[in-house]
């Protein structure tokens, strides 16, 4: 047992572990993304296209009405894995500020302006987050969400922000999902191509599909 | 034959302690069949004939093979052709260009004079667990120990690392992971190396964190200036095998 606690502390301590934990963390919050767009997308249904309420109302009071319980495990679990991912980024962030010693004359060969700034684009998704949630989701109510939002991207400064919070997020998956395979050791020359088009795919259709929904309220699509 | 005339930006600094500071030289009437070194033989000579001191900057063999030369060339590492500096020729350059010329950059390569740094972390890396530790006895005859096709090219391409650091004075978080991963792969690829692997993995990684390198975010930079073309597949391969050796050190797969 001892042997187990040691070597885990020398893991979660270790350059290679701390980036293991943020590439798995990092991986759970790609999964999330891609729950959360479906059911965003279910806002196309329009106004009242079943009954008295729109699709995305029924979606958001469906999920609301989970056992609380198992909403706020879900919501906890999430909190622990952003914690994860957000406080050892910044952690290995500074160790490496600390690491370098700065050239006068800067140059690249092949590293993406993703890959460069991390840092950055997961900075501006950390408060573009912690306004999100504010805004719809603690001033929020699930049973009339399809106004709400309509309400909120009619504003263009808020559409613009979240197009351009969204843009964030789609520099940082972009890097971050082929990332994930390399730190994991998943990756070698023959499939790292692919990784490199997955990501990019994944980064459009995921991101796109997100700000495709202020975009369609500020052209009046959505009424 | 054409002759160049440059200018140069280049880092001067007496010793560890002093402020370094951005210095411009002329490098007049330069072959451009020299090398890069010999570009700064010739700059250097000028230099002593005027009674002032010259650029001290690493080098050995001269052939691309030992690892000793470096130089940080207009922001790249060995000047991002793919060679050692020592093989980077002045036909890459152009009449006129100004050249950038500083340090392989890095706090864990401290700074000892003008363009030489103390690369013995590297050598600590390398001490800590890239060897193996039995007598393996003369080279088996051939086809005696098997080894697959594909497996001796990977160990032999990650062996071509000179252990220059160009890796670490690309990286922006200065990690020495490319050097690393190439050392402990071309031993860990190989049945020799096996019987140490998990041992050799823990050893080499633990040492280069306690070096002060920085931690890899996957930008490739280090692949791209590596003049020995070393991959960042060996990088994904020492992340697998540190997984995998925790997990056997943790439930004591070996003492």
């Amino acid at each position: 047992m001892n042997d187990i606690i040691t070597t885990a502390c020398k893991f979660v301590t270790s350059s290679i572990g701390r980036k293991i934990l943020v590439a798995l963390s990092g991986a759970c919050l790609l999964l999330f993304l891609v729950g959360h767009l479906a059911g965003n997308m279910t806002i196309f249904g329009g106004d009242v296209a079943a009954g008295d309420r729109s699709w995305i109302e029924y979606y958001a009071t469906g999920l609301h009405s989970m056992p609380a319980w198992l909403l706020w495990s879900i919501r906890l679990g999430l909190l622990a894995v952003a914690l994860v991912h957000i406080v050892l980024a910044i952690v290995l962030k500074i160790e490496n500020k600390n690491a370098r010693t700065p050239y006068q004359k800067e140059g690249t060969l092949k590293a993406t302006i993703s890959s460069r700034s991390m840092i950055y684009t997961g900075i501006l998704v950390l408060a573009f987050i912690v306004i999100h949630l504010w805004q719809l989701t603690i001033n929020g109510d699930p049973a009339t969400c399809y106004s709400h939002v309509l309400h909120l991207f009619q504003q263009p400064a808020w559409a613009i922000f979240y197009i351009v919070a969204i843009l964030g997020l789609m520099m940082h998956v972009r890097h971050g999902l082929q990332s994930v395979l390399q730190t994991v050791g998943l990756a070698t020359r023959k499939v790292r191509p692919l990784y490199n088009l997955v990501s990019w795919a994944f980064a459009i259709v995921v991101c796109g599909a997100f700000i495709l929904i202020p975009v369609c309220v500020m052209l009046g699509i959505l009424k | 034959m054409a002759n160049l005339n440059l200018t140069l930006k280049v880092w001067r600094q007496e010793n560890a302690q002093a402020q370094g500071r951005i210095e411009t030289y002329k490098a007049k009437n330069i072959p451009d069949e020299a090398s890069f070194l010999e570009m700064l033989d010739i700059v250097n000579e000028e230099l002593v004939h005027e009674g002032k001191e010259p650029i001290h900057f690493d080098h050995d063999c001269r052939e691309g093979i030992c690892g000793m030369c470096s130089l940080t060339i207009n922001g790249v590492p060995h000047g991002g052709k793919k060679v050692t500096t020592c093989q980077l020729h002045m036909r890459q350059f152009k009449d006129g260009d100004t050249i950038w010329i500083e340090p392989f950059r890095a706090a864990a390569f401290p700074l000892l004079r003008d363009l030489v740094v103390d690369r013995t972390a590297l050598d600590k890396i390398i001490a800590a667990g890239g060897f193996v530790d039995v007598r393996t006895g003369a080279a088996p005859n051939a086809n005696n120990v098997p080894v697959r096709k594909k497996t001796a090219d990977a160990a032999f391409d990650a062996a071509a690392c000179i252990g220059c650091g160009a890796c670490v004075a690309s990286c922006k978080n200065s990690a020495a992971m490319l050097f690393t991963s190439a050392k402990a792969a071309h031993l860990n690829l190989l049945p020799q190396g096996q019987p140490e692997k998990n041992k050799r993995v823990l050893a080499m990684v633990r040492q280069m964190d306690a070096l002060g390198f920085g931690n890899c975010t996957n930008l490739y930079e280090c692949e791209a200036a590596c003049p020995k073309g070393i991959s960042v597949d060996n990088i994904a391969k020492l992340n697998r095998d540190y997984m995998i050796a925790c997990a056997a050190e943790a439930v004591g797969v070996f003492a």
